[in-house]
């Protein structure tokens, strides 16, 4: 627990005792509702943190960096996205390696497209997303998600 | 049985993870141990957040009304409704899969897709992080690639649109009624 985890449960703790102080059955309807979604999503959850678990130790960093190390010409911003979309370690990970990644030689273009593309894709997260909004809404955002973060890697590659 | 089967189609991912596992345990043992404790450490770390974020979905569906949230994020919202999604998206922070059961209840209650599009599109930009990529890359290139990221919900959003069409929102809302 973090102390942004206690913040986030102080919070819910004070908007609850405000909608109780404001209506009682209101309030227990909504809790009611609050188990209930959070109890139907549960298995759900806890498949997509295994996955999760699972692509960390089989996609490691070391991995990546033999794919975008040195010069790869213009591919190495589609590999940067396709990387960066199925990794899913934590933001503060990502921003290490793509500064090693430079030091290596690597176009800012390719850095740029695995930092953008770690936070913009999703690809772990596409079942869940497919799960809540649907295959065509989860499906477009991540198909548009990846060429964004390529396009905007290149932008920055140029601009840069 | 019945039950089951249609138990496991909303949760089929649970059969495809555990299958998986089972293959990565029978190749490399170690490697399945180590990433179900890293998915439940990163479990543990989201329990607070999901949690919240369920009460807060329950108060939302039972307090805001329909009217106000098509009012403020509606299809009517226009570009405003847009900055309002992406200037949220900017402070939500955490695993996006945390927010999704929110942002279906967005949409729920009369949220233009294009806003929730842009609410997913700017939840890219981690403000805690800013410093540390202020630190590794410069202030150059870290403004070129927040301001890009914040930019990149109103690409999304009406792409997005365009793709789905504009009574995706309303299909949507049907199928959750029938639900």
């Amino acid at each position: 627990m973090t102390s942004t985890d206690y913040i986030l449960l102080a919070i819910a703790a004070a908007l609850v005792a405000y909608s109780a102080f404001r209506s009682g059955p209101k309030t227990k309807k909504a809790l009611r509702i609050a188990l209930k979604q959070f109890v139907n999503v549960l298995p759900f959850f806890a498949a997509v943190f295994a996955m999760i678990g699972l692509f960390e130790v089989m996609l490691t960093p070391d991995q990546i960096q033999g794919w975008l190390g040195s010069g790869q010409g213009l591919l190495a911003p589609i590999y940067a996205a396709v990387f960066g979309g199925l990794a899913t370690g934590p933001p503060a990970a990502v921003f290490p390696l793509g500064q090693y990644l430079l030091s290596q030689h690597a176009s800012v273009a390719a850095v740029a497209t695995l930092l953008i593309a770690w936070v913009a894709v999703g690809t772990i997260t596409l079942p869940a997303e497919i799960r809540f909004f649907g295959a065509r809404f989860a499906l477009s955002r991540w198909a548009l998600a990846l060429t964004l973060s390529i396009v905007l890697g290149l932008v920055m590659g140029w601009v840069l | 049985m019945k039950k089951l089967a249609r138990w496991s189609k909303a949760n089929w991912l649970v059969w495809a993870v555990a299958l998986a596992y089972i293959a990565v345990a029978v190749t490399r043992p170690s490697a399945a141990g180590r990433g179900a404790l890293l998915g439940l450490q990163t479990f543990g770390e989201l329990a607070a957040t999901l949690v919240t974020v369920f009460v807060i979905v329950g108060l939302f569906q039972v307090w805001v009304s329909d009217e106000f949230v098509m009012k403020h994020l509606g299809e009517s919202s226009g570009l405003k409704g847009l900055a309002l999604g992406a200037g949220l998206g900017t402070i939500i922070h955490g695993p996006l899969v945390g927010v999704f059961p929110l942002l279906k209840a967005l949409l729920a209650k009369g949220a233009r897709t294009g806003v929730v599009v842009a609410i997913v599109s700017t939840w890219a930009i981690k403000l805690p992080m800013i410093p540390l990529e202020l630190r590794l890359f410069g202030w150059r290139f870290t403004l070129l690639r927040e301001g890009l990221l914040f930019l990149s919900a109103f690409i999304m959003a009406p792409l997005m649109e365009l793709i789905l069409g504009g009574d995706w929102g309303t299909r949507f809302r049907d199928t959750i009624e029938q639900e």
